[in-house]
């Protein structure tokens, strides 16, 4: 309070970048107050639960008795499969970001287009994101499974006629080629997300379309009259423009992939299932930190290779 | 309307060599495009299929994709059964379009006033600032539950609409995606704005705004989807306070018996976000961001 009244006497002495940052901190206000009140203070309480031991008595309420590191411990020592499963949670997130990366940006270059029904068709690459709420999934499900009385049976008659493409051989062939196994591992898994692939990226398709549409068109003029190809337009000012909305979009991506990682899975299984909330809140926790670090390691690769156009 | 001219001269006025390659490369690439986008249609169809089927058509074996006699049955169906519960359908309708506009009205609003100062101004604490607001994106509701219930009950807005509307507000990733897109914008424009005596307020609402006006639609479409699929889960109490989702799942929960509602309800879910995507996605055109910029 003293200080606010300080600055408003010394008001005309102030100088003007000061001023500015008033303002900012005016602007983030209604923000901050929130994020202080939902987010700041829940993250404080999963510390405050992980380092603890929560007891629910009978008559309601809750009691923590302080035990130090004791829950980070057992998860990574005595836990039967939390390593494991945060590795292979990093695992598949390593696979899918830059894919779903790769395939929104070229989605988004498509659609960006025009063509008629252009709209319709982002639609469409909307879908899966709209189709994926909770409820509508729990009606899908029931709908199949009226469905599927009679299905199954032929679904089972199917499954036991041996498949067409003999993968293993394929497999089998590149090895021999001596084609790094890292790689053949990664484009086998790759192919075989497909599908989790072109769902996970409707967001994506339209931040990059977004991005694509903030471009100034005086930019691509000037490429046409210098006499610039497609390809080195795309190179030379498509790409450096929307490379900052890459970083947003792994953001978006890594955040979005790790919510619906095993690891979360596990941590809630072990809250609402087990009741270890200590447990559990040490669990999210860390996940939470070595996602984190890598994202920040990422995006600060790519940041050092970002234009900014100003 | 400057690159849609351009688009056209790119493809279609090329030298007779060139013009080959490239439209068939077109229709390689829009062959990928139909065969990825059937998949994701597929759902859609079932969906709109079955609200039009008659109940014996929707139990039908072997099933059909497509309807044979489409009928309006499963709605009056829908608001014969609604008729019977204490909460009219209606009232579900209103909770959740408020619930939903709230929380996106409030969110982009918000999160742009935000977002300015944090790419556009230098103060100390920004960066730190910027790191906590990526952490908490990490933060998935379903581990935080127990805390966030404690702090909205704490607050006393357990049971109101503002216990989903308010933590709505703050989600890291609007904050983000404005920020990134108020960076690109040139510092010039917002120099010659103040030279001309502009507040920092009329910068931002007639400056900044219509020039990001892609990135807050987007913003717009993705926390409209997010505030539409919330069923209120264990905030919300009251019946007559509970979403359409909630009343979905509870129709859907009635089995095989309401097949013809639950169908119906469905594509009334499905059918708002799409609209409302398409609103938005036609309204994104290029700004004009440097059209008023000399170097």
């Amino acid at each position: 309070m003293q200080k606010t009244e300080k600055k408003s006497i010394k008001k005309h002495k102030m100088t003007l970048s000061k001023k500015r940052s008033i303002t900012g901190y005016l602007f983030i206000m209604p923000w901050l107050l929130g994020f202080l009140l939902f987010y700041v203070r829940s993250l404080y309480m999963t510390m405050e639960f992980s380092m603890s031991e929560l007891i629910v008595p009978p008559g309601g309420g809750y009691s923590l008795s302080f035990v130090g590191f004791t829950n980070y411990i057992y998860a990574f020592f005595a836990h039967g499969s939390f390593v494991q499963v945060l590795a292979t949670s990093v695992l598949n997130m390593m696979i899918d970001v830059p894919l779903i990366i790769f395939f929104s940006l070229f989605m988004a270059l498509l659609l960006n287009k025009k063509f008629t029904g252009r709209t319709l068709v982002r639609a469409i690459f909307f879908l899966p994101v709209i189709l994926n709420s909770g409820a509508i999934v729990d009606a899908m499900e029931m709908s199949r499974a009226m469905m599927a009385g009679g299905l199954s049976t032929v679904s089972a008659e199917l499954t036991t006629s041996s498949s067409s493409v003999n993968v293993g051989y394929y497999i089998e062939l590149f090895k021999n080629l001596a084609m790094p196994d890292i790689l053949l591992d990664y484009i086998v898994a790759a192919v075989s997300r497909i599908s989790e692939i072109i769902t996970a990226s409707g967001v994506q398709i339209i931040i990059f379309i977004a991005a694509l549409q903030s471009i100034p068109g005086s930019m691509y003029e000037v490429a046409q009259i210098e006499g610039a190809t497609g390809y080195e337009t795309f190179w030379k000012v498509t790409f450096p423009m929307v490379m900052p909305h890459i970083i947003t979009n792994v953001v978006y991506t890594v955040v979005d992939n790790f919510i619906d990682s095993e690891v979360v899975d596990l941590a809630f299984e072990t809250a609402f299932t087990n009741y270890q909330y200590g447990l559990s809140s040490a669990m999210s926790l860390v996940s939470t930190v070595i996602t984190c670090l890598i994202l920040f390691i990422v995006v600060w690769f790519i940041q050092k290779k970002t234009f900014y156009y100003n | 309307m400057a690159e849609a001219n351009l688009q056209k001269r790119k493809f279609f006025k090329l030298k007779p060599t060139k013009l080959n390659r490239s439209r068939a490369g077109n229709g390689l690439l829009f062959g990928l495009m139909i065969i990825c986008g059937l998949f994701m249609v597929l759902p859609l169809v079932m969906i709109v299929n079955n609200a039009l089927k008659p109940l014996d058509e929707l139990f039908q074996f072997p099933p059909k994709i497509f309807v044979r006699n489409p009928t309006l049955e499963s709605f009056s169906d829908l608001f014969v059964l609604m008729n019977d519960t204490w909460v009219p359908f209606s009232r579900y309708i209103l909770n959740t379009l408020i619930i939903t506009i709230g929380g996106t009205v409030g969110h982009v609003l918000v999160a742009s006033l935000a977002a300015y100062p944090l790419a556009k101004h230098d103060f100390p604490g920004k960066k730190t600032l910027f790191r906590m607001v990526v952490l908490s994106m990490m933060f998935s509701w379903t581990v935080t539950q127990i805390p966030n219930y404690m702090i909205i009950s704490w607050l006393h807005i357990n049971n109101t609409y503002a216990a989903l509307i308010l933590p709505a507000w703050q989600f890291g990733m609007g904050l983000y995606l404005m920020k990134q897109f108020m960076e690109q914008l040139p510092d010039s424009l917002m120099e010659s704005a103040r030279l001309d005596g502009a507040s920092e307020y009329s910068i931002f609402f007639k400056i900044v705004m219509p020039n990001v006006k892609p990135a807050w639609l987007t913003l717009a479409i993705f926390q409209f989807q997010q505030m539409w699929g919330n069923t209120g889960g264990m905030f919300l109490r009251n019946e007559e306070l509970k979403p359409l989702q909630y009343a979905l799942q509870q129709i859907t929960a009635g089995g095989a018996a309401r097949a013809g509602a639950s169908a119906a309800v469905t594509f009334i879910i499905a059918a708002i976000p799409i609209t409302f995507f398409l609103v938005c996605q036609s309204n994104i055109l290029e700004t004009m961001t440097t059209s008023g910029m000399k170097e």
